[in-house]
């Protein structure tokens, strides 16, 4: 007997990472119109991706809705699973786009605005907006990481099912009367988790970058923050003591006077 | 004492007349006498001052003052007393014999000088002439400063320090220290205490505030008034700052964990918290006796977890389902079971980036700008492309961290700026 749809797992919270983000051409290039529109200078795609070798994104995710500028024609875009979740554009300037997530039925959840900020010119250091002119593809994303607190048990159950990974395997034996079998060939056994190591460089903008690799940068460079930030307080204790040293100081040639 | 009534009496009658109108007015209407007249006659104690008919006498004389020493003639008006009327007639001197009082001046000898009151700074001339000048000056010290000669300047205080040192050691070889009443003592320790470098500082001060211009005046009054705010605001102060220190500081556990070190304790104490447990509208606490005594009994219950999953319609046994997951399941599948104890969830869907994001925005603009500076100081991204679960513990780590910093901040500039004021009254 199926669970009431409203009835929660109580005490549980999924996570599923995914990228919102965009990446950016220089016109002409290969996909988009040519000639360009009138004054448009640059193609870009906007685009919500699930990390590669993670699972199923439409398990949860059912539509976006992308609000582009309002100058666009038809700027509110929508796309359906199985998407995917891209609008690709020409234009010649940055804006934040407004980007509606629409969830799965089964999980009771309304859906939820996220902002992403194009960004169509080359940033980082020299080094990073020599290689983006070089290969004229800007890719800007950010991982999200989605929490879905104590879940419906329907969602629950959908969300732990191994079906969610099918889609990165191999279709085998299709026979009569029975079901597929789904066979994984690739390399990592596919996981919610990030993954161990940043696959090969060249595929930036398909989220290849995430890892647990450059999570540990991240950390390091906190780490060195915090650091910086506990020599401050040092710093002001000494300060402090000092402060009070003085104040007593002061107080009893007052106090004598 | 010459009163009005007096001087009335003494002038002759028609001058009196002249002088008074209203005077006058009576006695021309004596002729027709009437109610209002006599009336008015009465008032005015005519009749009174006529009755009494004789002027009175009043003779210049010359006396000497009896209190002069020096021949001095005075000449003064005095009234020719009635014979009958003797206090009059005591001589002016009586009068205000009461008001002459000596000074009183410990006497020493040559002997006692010489043993015991010499001074390298004056002189047993020197000190004599002092003496004769305070006994002469009724012991008035700024006449006597004036009065008296000698052949080095002196100061008043210098005077002063040398009489009552003086004084202190007459007094004390009259009446040994140990044998002197209180009031003989209260006075030896007044003289004794008399420090000439202190009165002269002080008088100095009273003497500046004479002349003080009015811009420091009005400086003082400001600083006061400022001095006045921060003693008013001292309590607060300290109290802040004390629960600044108190915040930097572990707590302090008052009594050890050892009491419940012990199986025996152990269980003791869950009696106790079960217990008081069930006095609450909402109990947290399960009795142990249905999970906890299971396995422990016989093999009777080895069929037992099978009867358990069939009544699993509680949501108790629903969770368990979840925690059924291998762990590298619920790793493979993102599942993170909440510990009991850990805080509660937030109902709904939530966004880990939102936890790097919205610490850094303050309620006052001041104070996001001030968080934004440091952590830009520190090297903390504006944008932290990763919002994993390591990630944000870290950053949370630093955001309190960064609470201290502020807080330690802010009571810093107040410290400074008391200091400010507090060095400013010093210069004053």
């Amino acid at each position: 007997m199926p669970a009431a749809p409203s009835k929660r797992v109580k005490g549980t919270q999924i996570r599923r990472h995914f990228l919102i983000g965009n990446t950016a051409h220089v016109l002409p290039s290969p996909g988009f119109p040519d000639p360009p529109p009138d004054g448009h200078t640059k193609g870009w795609t906007v685009y919500v991706r699930p990390l590669p070798n993670g699972p199923d994104i439409t398990t949860w995710l059912k539509k976006v809705q992308f609000k582009l500028h309002h100058t666009y024609t038809d700027a509110s875009r929508t796309i359906e699973a199985p998407g995917p979740f891209e609008v690709s554009e020409t234009g010649y300037g940055e804006f934040g786009v407004e980007i509606r997530l629409y969830f799965a039925q089964e999980s009771g959840e309304k859906a939820v605005y996220r902002e992403h900020y194009l960004v169509l010119a080359a940033y980082g250091s020299d080094d990073q907006r020599a290689r983006q002119e070089r290969e004229n593809k800007i890719v800007a994303e950010r991982l999200e990481t989605i929490e879905f607190n104590e879940p419906t048990q329907e969602f629950f159950k959908t969300l732990t099912s191994e079906e969610q990974f099918n889609w990165l395997k191999v279709k085998k034996g299709r026979g009569k009367g029975k079901k597929p079998d789904f066979i994984f060939e690739g390399a990592v056994e596919p996981t919610a988790q990030l993954p161990e190591k940043a696959s090969e460089p060249g595929q930036a903008g398909a989220g290849g970058a995430w890892s647990v690799q450059y999570e540990r940068q991240v950390l390091a460079q906190l780490q060195q923050s915090a650091a910086a930030l506990d020599h401050s307080i040092e710093q002001e204790k000494r300060a402090m003591e000092e402060r009070r040293r003085r104040l007593e100081e002061v107080g009893g040639a007052i106090g004598a006077k | 004492m010459t009163t009005r009534s007096d001087i009335i009496a003494a002038l002759p009658l028609d001058f009196a007349a002249t002088v008074d109108p209203v005077r006058a007015a009576p006695s021309a209407a004596r002729a027709t006498p009437n109610q209002p007249i006599a009336r008015r006659r009465r008032l005015h104690k005519k009749p009174a001052l006529r009755n009494r008919g004789r002027a009175a006498h009043w003779t210049y004389d010359t006396s000497i003052p009896p209190t002069r020493r020096d021949q001095l003639q005075v000449r003064r008006w005095r009234r020719a007393a009635p014979p009958s009327d003797s206090a009059d007639t005591s001589p002016a001197a009586s009068k205000f014999a009461k008001y002459d009082i000596k000074a009183e001046v410990p006497a020493y000898d040559d002997e006692t000088y010489a043993q015991h009151l010499t001074h390298p700074d004056w002189t047993k001339d020197e000190t004599d002439r002092l003496f004769a000048t305070y006994e002469d000056c009724y012991g008035k010290w700024p006449v006597i400063a004036d009065h008296y000669v000698a052949d080095s300047h002196k100061t008043m205080e210098e005077m002063k320090s040398r009489f009552y040192s003086i004084s202190a050691t007459l007094l004390n070889l009259q009446t040994p220290m140990t044998a002197m009443t209180a009031s003989e003592y209260s006075a030896y320790d007044v003289l004794k205490s008399f420090d000439p470098l202190k009165e002269a500082s002080r008088k100095k001060l009273a003497e500046g505030h004479l002349r003080r211009p009015r811009n420091e005046v009005d400086e003082e009054t400001v600083l006061l008034s400022e001095l006045q705010r921060i003693m008013l605001h001292q309590n607060t102060l300290d109290s802040e700052r004390e629960d600044l220190r108190r915040r930097l500081q572990h707590p302090v556990a008052d009594q050890n964990g050892y009491q419940y070190s012990t199986s025996q304790a152990l269980t003791t104490l869950w009696q106790q918290l079960l217990a008081a447990d069930r006095m609450k509208k909402t109990q947290r606490l399960r009795p142990l006796d249905i999970s906890g005594a299971r396995p422990s009994q016989s093999g009777a219950a080895a069929n037992l977890p099978g009867a358990d999953t069939t009544t699993s319609a509680t949501p108790q046994t629903a969770q368990q389902s979840v925690v059924d997951m291998s762990k590298q399941d619920l790793q493979r599948f993102g599942v993170m079971v909440v510990q009991a104890g850990q805080e509660k969830l937030p109902t709904g869907i939530s966004f880990a980036s939102d936890k790097l994001s919205k610490p850094r925005v303050a309620k006052s603009s001041l104070q996001t700008d001030k968080i934004a500076a440091t952590l830009t100081h520190i090297g903390v991204p504006e944008l932290i492309p990763l919002p994993t679960l390591a990630v944000v513990e870290q950053f949370e780590r630093i955001m309190a961290k960064m609470q201290v910093l502020l807080d330690l901040r802010k009571v810093a500039e107040k410290e400074e700026q008391e200091l400010r004021v507090r060095g400013a009254e010093m210069g004053v």
